[in-house]
C-alpha cells in the first residue's frame, strides 16, 4: 500500500476532470496536501511492502483436507491476481510510466544528497533537521516522502541545497547483528557427531520440529518449547551440535559469542540484543545461538563498577527478550556454556529455557564412534589398535580425542611416514594427557 | 488427497540413517553400520534376523512362534518423532525375502499372520504409490487396526483414498466392499481417539459420509459437526451441501436443534425447519429457534403440526414476526444509557476542528440540512426520540417539527418526513400514530415520504392485521410519481424477504405499464426484486424481464435504468445455477445494459458463496479497457465483493485483488473499488481497508473520493469507531466547499455512530455463518445506486439510503428469562479464536472482558456464559439468548 497513487494527492490543484469552477481552483494550489493517515510513530510491525503482500494465516496447523482446502482456495486466489496482472501489464505496460515518474522523482530530489537526522516534525510538511556537522534547519517535507514512515530520530535524505527532506533511509538493521547471520551453513552434520544420540534428539525436538512440523505439538495441545541450553564439560560437543543444528536446518541461523553482546559504550550491549531478536524476528523463522553465555549471564549481585553493571543490564535485556512481554513466535534460542552453575537463575526458568540438556564426558561406546569419525579420514598402519585407547580409564572429552588423532598425525608427518603407527597414537594420547593435567587450556588444542 | 503424507514417518527415517553414516563407498558403510550398533541392538537384530529365518521354516509351530513373537517386537517399540522404530528398521532388508516367502506359502493362519506383519513393515518399506500396506492388510487377519499404532493406521488412511480413487478413475467393477470394512474399522479408531478430522478426511475421500453418523458420540459430535461446517465453506459443489446435510443429521441425532436450525437454514431448506420443530418437544427451545429465524428475517410460517397449542403457536410466531425487536432494542439502549437523543452537531463535532469549518456556511443549506436529515434518522434510528423530528410534537403542537421538515425543499421533504420512521424502527403503533399527521399534508412530497415512513417503521417486523399494505396499497396507484414511488419503495422495505402474494399483483401490472415514468417503474422492480429476494420468483422475473425490455433506448442510458436489473439479480440471490434461464433472456436485451444485466445476474446469484471460478470471470471483466459509456465493470467489482464475502480467506484475499484492480484499473473501475471495500469489511472497520479508503478519499477524481467517503461510514458502520470519526471530521473541513463531498462525509459521519453504535449492517450472523437475504440485498441495491453517485443519490433519489434500513440489526447480545424477560448475567465478550480442528478444549475467545448482559458485540467478537447457573439454550451467543436455570448448580 501506499504505492498505489504516489503524489496523487498533490495533484489536486492541476488540470484534471473536476468541474471547473474558476478561481477555486487558482485557491486550492495553497491548500496543504491531505494529512497523512497517522503522525508520531511509525508503525513497527509493517515492513515495507511485505506486509501488503502478507497472506493470511490458515487456522488448523493440523494436517487435514480444511487447510489443504484452505490453502488451495488462497493459491486460487494469487492464480488470479497473477492472471490479472499479466493481461493487465499486457495491455498497458506501467513500466514506462513508472519510470517517467521515477525519473522526475530523480531530479526533484536533486544529486548528491546529503544525509541528515530529523529532529522533530512540525506539521505535515515541515520539519527540523539536522545534518552530522552543521547546525539545524527548518526545512519543508517533499510530497511524495511517505510520511507514515517518518518519526523524530530516523535517518532522512536531503535535498543538497535546499536541505529540504526527499526520501528516507530505510534499511537501519544494526551491522553488528547483520554479520551474525550464518549465511554459509557450516560443514559438520549430525553424522559428524559421535553419540550424543539423546542429545540430538531432544535438541531436534526443541529447535527444529516446531520450526518445521508446528502441527505436532498443536495436535497434542501443547506449546513447543522456546530454548535450550547446551551445558556440560568443555570439549563435549556443545558447538559441534549447534554447527550440526545450523547445516541441516533451512532457518535463518544467528549466532553470537555472549562477548560480544559486551560493548563499549552504556546502552550499546541491551541495544544489540535487542537488534538481535528483532532481525531473528524480521527473518523467522530463525534459530538464535549465543555460545559461551556465562560471559553475560552470571549471577546478579552487587556490582560496583559500571562495566558490571552494564553486564548486567545486558543480560536483563536478554530475559525480557526471550520471555517478555512481546511474543517471540517462530524464534528458537539455543545458548551454550560450560559453567551452568553460574548462571542466573532467572535466566534458566521454565518459559525462558525449557530444556537443559548435559552432555556428559563420552562413555566408551561414543568414545569408539568418536575415534573412528577423527580416524576415518587417516591412513592407519594394520598395527593400529584404537580399542586400547577406547577401554582406557583416562577421562577423554570429544575434544581431547581429536587432539590425540591430531597429534598421532603430526607426529607420524615429522617422520615422513605415510601411515600413522599405533606408537604415533601412543605418544599423542601421552602428550594430551599430560598437557592437560598441567592445567593448559584446551583452546589450544583446536 | 490424503491428509497426511503417508511417507512422512519413513521418509525422516530413511533420511536419519543416510546421515548417520558419511555417505562414502557402500561396502564399509554397511560394516561400520554393524559396528556401531550398541549391544542391545545387535541382540535385537539377530533376534530378528533368527525370527526371518524360522518364518521360512517348515515347521509350522516354529513359524507360528517366530511370528509371534516378531510381532510382540514392532508392537513393543516405542517410536520417537523423528525415527523408525528399530524393528522396523532392522527388519527392512529381510521386507523382500519375507514377501517372496509369502508368495510361497500356501493358505493359512499363519498366511494371514505374516499378511499383517507384511502390512506393517511396508509402512516404511513400499515404494510411493504402490499402496502394498494395505495390499497385505486386505490379505491379513481382521485384528484391531490400532494395535499397530497410530502412525499405521494414517498411512493405511491415506493408501486407502488412493486406491479408492483410482478404482474409480478406472470405473471397473470392483466392489469396494473390502475396502469399507477398513475404512470402518480406521474411522472407528480415530473418533475414539480423538481425531475427528482425520476421519472425515477419510470419509471424504471415499464418499461415504453417511458412516458417520453411527461413529460420532457425546463426546466428539461437536468437533465433528465443527469440522463439516466449516470444510463446506471451501469443498466444491454439491459436495458442500452433503457435507451440511450430515452436519445436520448428526446434529439433530444429539439434539443440538439450533445448531441443526442453524444448518437448515443455511441451506435454506423449509423441510429441514419442519423437521427441527416437530422433533422438539421443549416450548422453551422453540422460542429460542423463533429468535433464531427472526434475526435470520425469514418468513417462515408455523403451522399445526410444529406446534400443537393455538395459543403456544401464536406465542412463537410473534417472536418470528420480530414483535419485540423494538423492546428488547431500547432495553439495550436504557442499559448502556444512550436514550438521550443526539443532534447532528453533536455527531460533526465541528469544536474539535481547527477554524475554518464552522466557516462551512457558505455551502448552499439545503443540501446540508438534508444530510443532517439522514444523519438525525441514522444517528437516532429505533429510538422513538430525536431532537428534530418527534420531540416538539406533544410540547408545541408539531409547530418545531413541522419546522424542520420545512426546512428541506422539494424532494428532501420526502426524506425528512420518511426519518421520522427511521427514527421510530421497528415500533410499529406508535410509528403509525406519529406519521399519521403527515398524511394530512396538502404537500405530495411530505406524503411520500409518509408513506415510505410507514414501511420503514415496518420493516422487518410482520403484523397480522398488515397496516403496510393496508396504509401503502391504496396509494400506489396516485396520479404524482413522487407519492407512487414513496408507497413502492414502502413496501419493499416492509415485505422484503416475505414474498406476498398480494403485493405481487399490485406492483406488476406498474412494470407493464406504459406510460409510468421510469423512476416508478425502477421502484417497483425493485421493491419486487427485494420482496422475493432469492425466491427464484418465475413470474416476477418475467414481469420484469418485460420492463426492461420496454425500455427505450433514451430510457436505459440513465443510471436509473441500471437499477432494473438489479432487481432481477435480487430474485436469484444466492441461487446460484438457477439464474442460467434468465441469464440466457437477458442475453437478447438492448446492447446499452446487456453486459451490465450480465454481470449484475452474475454477482448476486453467486453472491456470499465464495465461488472462486466467478471471482475469475468478474476478474476477467474488469481486465478489459473500455470505450466511454460501457457500465458493466463498476457490477462486475461490486461483485467480487459480493461473491468473496463468504468466507474470511475469500474476504482477505479479494481485498488485494482490489487492490490491483485500483492501480491498473480505468476510472469506472476505480469508482467501483472503494464501494466494494466497503461491502467486504461492512460495520467491520479493518485497519488496512481503513487506511486504504482514507487514501481515496483524497483523490483527485471526486467520485472515486465520494465512494470512498461513504464506504468509510459504510465499514464504520455502527461502530463509534474513533478514528474513522476523526478521519471523516478532518474531511468534513478538507471538503468544506465542495457541497457534493460535504454531503458524503456528513452521511458517512451518520452511519458511524448508527444508532448511537448499537447498531451494525453486517449481513451476516450468528457466527457468521448466516447470511440474511433481505439485509444483503437493501446494502446491495443502496451500493449500486451509488455506483452513480451524481445521478441517484446527489440527485433527487436520496431517499434509496434507506435501503440499508434493511439490513440494520441490534449488534447485542440480550438473555431472556424463561418467560422472555431480560435478565442480567455476566458474560465474557472477546475476540472470537478459530478452534476448528484443534487438541483438547481450547479457549473459544481471546482477550475477554466480563459485562454483564446486555452487551454489545463487535465485528468478530462472541460471547460466552460466565455463570454456571444457566444454560443458554442456543450455543451461539447473538442477539436474544433464553437462559434456562441449571439445575445442577449449587452456589458456593
Amino acid at each position: 500500500m501506499g504505492q498505489g497513487t504516489p503524489g496523487g494527492l498533490n495533484r489536486q490543484g492541476l488540470p484534471g476532470d473536476r468541474k471547473p469552477d474558476g478561481n477555486d481552483k487558482k485557491e486550492k494550489k495553497f491548500e496543504p496536501a491531505a494529512p497523512p493517515a497517522r503522525v508520531g510513530r511509525k508503525q513497527r510491525k509493517q515492513k515495507g511492502p511485505e506486509a501488503a503482500a502478507r497472506l493470511p494465516t490458515v487456522t488448523p496447523l493440523t494436517k487435514c483436507k480444511l487447510r489443504l482446502l484452505k490453502l488451495e482456495r488462497i493459491k486460487d486466489y494469487l492464480l488470479m491476481e497473477e492472471e490479472f496482472v499479466t493481461n493487465q501489464e499486457r495491455l498497458k505496460p506501467q513500466e514506462e510510466k513508472a519510470e517517467e515518474d521515477r525519473s522526475k522523482v530523480d531530479d526533484l530530489r536533486g544529486s548528491p544528497m546529503s544525509v541528515g537526522n530529523l529532529e522533530e516534525l512540525i506539521d505535515e510538511n515541515h520539519a527540523i533537521v539536522s545534518s552530522s556537522v552543521g547546525p539545524e534547519y527548518y526545512v519543508g517535507i517533499l510530497s511524495f516522502v511517505d510520511k507514515d514512515q517518518l518519526e523524530p530520530g530516523c535517518a532522512i535524505l536531503m535535498h543538497n541545497k535546499v536541505l529540504s527532506v526527499v526520501g528516507l533511509l530505510q534499511d537501519e538493521v544494526d551491522p553488528m547483528v547483520s554479520v551474525m547471520k550464518v549465511e554459509k551453513a557450516p560443514l559438520e552434520s549430525y553424522a559428524d557427531i559421535g553419540g550424543l544420540d539423546a542429545q540430538i534428539q531432544e535438541i531436534k525436538e526443541a529447535v527444529e520440529l516446531p520450526l518445521t512440523h508446528p502441527e505436532l505439538y498443536e495436535d497434542i495441545g501443547i506449546r513447543p518449547p522456546k530454548g535450550v541450553i547446551l551445558y556440560g564439560e568443555p570439549g563435549t560437543g556443545k558447538t559441534l551440535l549447534a554447527k550440526a543444528v545450523a547445516n541441516s536446518t533451512s532457518a535463518t541461523f544467528l549466532r553470537v559469542v555472549g562477548s560480544e553482546l559486551i560493548q563499549k559504550y552504556l546502552g550499546d550491549g541491551p541495544k544489540l540484543v535487542r537488534e538481535l531478536f528483532r532481525v531473528a524476528d524480521d527473518l523467522s523463522p530463525s534459530i538464535v545461538f549465543i555460545d559461551e553465555i556465562d560471559a553475560v549471564g552470571t549471577k546478579r549481585y552487587d556490582a560496583h563498577s559500571g562495566g558490571e553493571r552494564e553486564i548486567q543490564r545486558t543480560m536483563l535485556e536478554l530475559l525480557n527478550q526471550l520471555d517478555g512481554f512481546d511474543s517471540r513466535g517462530d524464534v528458537k534460542v539455543i545458548l551454550a556454556t560450560n559453567r551452568i552453575e553460574s548462571l542466573d537463575p532467572a535466566l534458566l526458568r521454565p518459559g525462558r529455557i525449557d530444556r537443559k540438556i548435559e552432555f556428559p564426558l563420552p562413555d566408551i561406546k561414543t568414545r569408539r564412534r568418536i575415534f573412528q569419525i577423527h580416524t576415518s579420514r587417516m591412513t592407519l598402519a594394520d598395527d593400529v589398535n584404537l580399542e586400547e585407547f577406547v577401554m582406557t580409564k583416562d577421562e577423554f572429552s570429544g575434544a581431547d580425542i581429536k587432539a590425540i588423532c591430531t597429534e598421532a598425525g603430526l607426529l607420524a608427518l615429522r617422520e615422513r611416514r605415510m601411515k600413522v603407527t599405533h606408537v604415533d597414537f601412543k605418544k599423542a594420547k601421552e602428550k594430551v594427557m599430560f598437557k592437560k593435567k598441567e592445567g593448559v587450556p584446551e583452546g589450544l588444542y583446536m | 488427497m490424503a491428509s497426511q503424507d503417508p511417507n512422512s514417518a519413513s521418509g525422516s527415517g530413511k533420511q536419519d540413517e543416510a546421515g548417520k553414516v558419511p555417505p562414502k563407498d557402500p561396502k564399509k558403510k554397511d560394516d561400520k553400520k554393524d559396528e556401531d550398533l550398541s549391544d542391545e541392538d545387535l541382540a535385537l537384530k539377530q533376534q530378528l534376523e533368527l525370527y526371518v529365518e524360522r518364518v521360512q521354516d517348515s515347521d509350522p509351530g516354529l513359524q507360528r512362534v517366530a511370528l509371534e513373537s516378531m510381532r510382540q517386537e514392532i508392537r513393543t517399540s516405542t517410536s520417537s518423532m523423528t525415527s523408525v522404530p528399530k524393528p522396523l528398521k532392522y527388519l527392512r532388508p529381510h521386507y523382500g525375502t519375507l514377501k517372496a516367502y509369502y508368495e510361497t506359502m500356501s493358505d493359512s493362519d499363519l498366511k494371514k499372520y505374516l499378511a499383517d506383519i507384511l502390512s506393517v513393515l511396508a509402512l516404511t518399506m513400499s515404494a510411493e504409490g504402490e499402496r502394498e500396506s494395505l495390499k497385505f492388510r486386505l490379505l491379513g487377519s481382521d485384528g484391531d487396526i490400532g494395535s499397530w499404532g497410530h502412525e499405521y493406521v494414517r498411512n493405511l488412511a491415506g493408501e486407502i483414498a488412493q486406491e479408492y480413487a483410482k478404482r474409480q478413475l478406472q470405473s471397473d467393477e470392483t466392489p469396494f466392499d473390502d475396502l469399507m470394512e477398513l475404512v470402518q474399522q480406521i474411522v472407528a479408531f480415530h473418533m475414539r481417539h480423538n481425531a475427528e478430522p482425520e476421519a472425515v478426511d477419510l470419509l471424504m475421500e471415499v464418499e461415504d459420509l453417511d458412516l458417520l453418523v453411527e461413529h460420532v458420540d457425546k463426546t466428539n459430535f461437536k468437533r465433528t459437526c465443527l469440522y463439516l461446517t466449516s470444510s463446506a465453506r471451501y469443498l466444491p459443489g454439491p459436495d458442500d451441501m452433503l457435507v451440511l446435510d450430515i452436519a445436520f443429521m448428526i446434529y439433530l441425532k444429539f439434539e443440538e436443534y439450533p445448531n441443526a436450525l442453524q444448518i437448515a437454514l443455511f441451506l435454506d431448506n423449509k423441510e429441514y425447519v419442519k423437521q427441527v420443530f416437530t422433533s422438539c418437544d421443549d416450548l422453551l427451545r422453540k422460542k429460542q429457534f423463533c429468535y433464531i429465524l427472526a434475526r435470520h428475517g425469514s418468513n417462515f410460517e408455523l403451522n399445526d403440526e410444529m406446534v400443537v397449542e393455538d395459543e403456544e403457536r401464536e406465542a412463537l410466531q410473534e417472536i418470528i414476526n420480530n414483535a419485540k425487536l423494538s423492546e428488547g432494542y431500547l432495553t439495550l439502549a436504557r442499559d448502556i444509557e444512550v436514550m438521550e437523543a443526539k443532534t447532528p452537531e453533536d455527531i460533526y463535532k465541528a469544536h474539535l476542528l481547527d477554524g475554518r469549518a464552522s466557516a462551512g456556511a457558505s455551502v448552499d443549506s439545503a443540501r446540508q440540512n438534508l444530510a443532517a436529515t439522514f444523519v438525525n434518522a441514522f444517528v437516532n434510528a429505533g429510538f422513538g426520540q430525536d431532537k428534530l423530528m418527534t420531540v416538539p410534537s406533544d410540547a408545541s403542537s408539531g409547530g418545531a417539527s413541522g419546522n424542520w421538515l420545512f426546512k428541506n425543499k422539494e424532494h428532501g421533504k420526502t426524506s425528512a418526513a420518511a426519518s421520522l420512521g427511521t427514527i421510530l424502527l421497528w415500533d410499529v403503533d406508535s410509528g403509525l400514530a406519529q406519521i399519521d399527521k403527515y398524511f394530512h399534508s396538502n404537500d405530495n412530497h411530505v406524503i411520500a415520504g409518509a408513506l415510505l415512513g410507514v414501511g420503514i417503521v415496518n420493516c422487518s417486523i410482520k403484523n397480522d392485521c398488515d397496516p403496510a399494505l393496508a396504509l401503502l396499497g391504496e396509494y400506489i396507484d396516485k396520479e404524482d410519481p413522487s407519492i407512487r414511488i414513496g408507497a413502492i419503495m414502502g413496501l419493499g422495505i416492509a415485505y422484503a424477504g416475505a414474498e406476498n402474494e398480494q403485493i405481487r399483483s399490485k406492483l406488476t401490472p406498474i412494470l407493464n405499464d406504459a406510460k409510468a415514468p421510469l423512476d416508478v417503474i425502477t421502484f417497483a422492480a425493485i421493491s419486487l426484486g427485494l420482496i422475493y429476494v432469492g425466491s427464484c420468483n418465475e413470474e416476477v422475473a418475467q414481469a420484469i424481464i418485460f420492463a426492461l425490455m420496454d425500455r427505450s433506448d433514451a430510457e436505459l442510458g440513465e443510471s436509473l435504468a441500471r437499477l432494473i436489473p438489479l432487481s432481477l439479480g435480487l430474485l436469484y440471490l444466492g441461487k446460484q445455477e438457477s439464474v442460467e434461464a434468465t441469464a440466457e433472456v437477458s442475453k437478447t436485451f438492448h446492447e446499452k445494459i446487456r453486459k451490465h444485466c450480465d454481470m449484475t445476474l452474475l454477482s448476486c446469484a453467486y453472491a456470499g458463496t465464495g465461488n472462486v471460478l466467478k471471482v475469475q470471470n468478474l476478474l476477467g471483466h474488469c481486465s478489459q479497457h473500455l470505450e466511454k459509456g460501457e457500465t458493466h465493470q463498476g457490477p462486475a467489482v461490486l461483485g467480487i465483493a459480493m461473491i468473496a464475502m463468504a468466507e474470511e480467506l475469500g474476504l482477505e484475499m479479494a481485498i488485494r485483488s482490489l487492490e490491483h484492480l485500483l492501480q491498473y484499473g480505468e476510472q469506472n473501475i476505480r469508482r467501483a473499488v472503494p464501494l466494494a471495500l466497503g461491502l467486504l469489511c461492512i460495520s467491520n472497520p479493518k485497519v488496512t481497508v481503513m487506511d486504504t479508503l482514507s487514501r481515496l478519499s483524497h483523490d483527485t477524481d471526486s467520485e472515486v473520493a465520494m465512494a470512498a467517503v461513504i464506504s468509510l461510514g459504510v465499514i464504520g458502520a455502527g461502530t463509534n469507531n474513533a478514528r474513522i470519526a476523526a478521519m471523516l471530521r478532518n474531511l468534513s473541513s478538507y471538503y468544506y466547499k465542495d457541497a457534493s463531498l460535504l454531503f458524503c462525509v456528513r452521511i458517512a459521519q451518520g452511519l458511524v455512530h448508527l444508532g448511537k453504535g448499537l447498531l451494525t449492517l453486517n449481513p451476516y450472523h450468528s457466527d457468521r455463518f448466516l447470511l440474511s437475504p433481505a439485509a444483503l440485498g437493501g446494502i446491495i441495491t443502496m451500493l449500486h445506486a451509488c455506483l452513480d453517485m451524481k445521478a441517484i443519490i446527489l440527485g433527487k433519489y436520496h431517499y434509496v439510503l434507506y435501503f440499508l434500513i434493511l439490513a440494520m440489526q441490534p449488534r447485542m447480545l440480550l438473555t431472556v428469562d424463561e418467560n422472555l424477560k431480560p435478565l442480567s448475567v455476566p458474560v465474557r465478550v472477546g475476540q472470537a479464536v478459530d478452534v476448528v480442528g484443534q487438541a483438547g478444549r481450547p479457549k473459544t475467545i481471546t482477550g475477554f472482558q466480563t459485562h454483564s448482559t446486555p452487551v454489545l458485540l463487535a465485528a468478530g467478537d462472541r460471547a460466552e456464559l460466565a455463570t454456571e447457573k444457566y444454560i443458554p439454550l442456543s450455543p451461539i451467543l447473538e442477539g436474544f439468548v433464553i437462559l434456562k436455570e441449571n439445575p445442577e448448580y449449587r452456589e458456593d
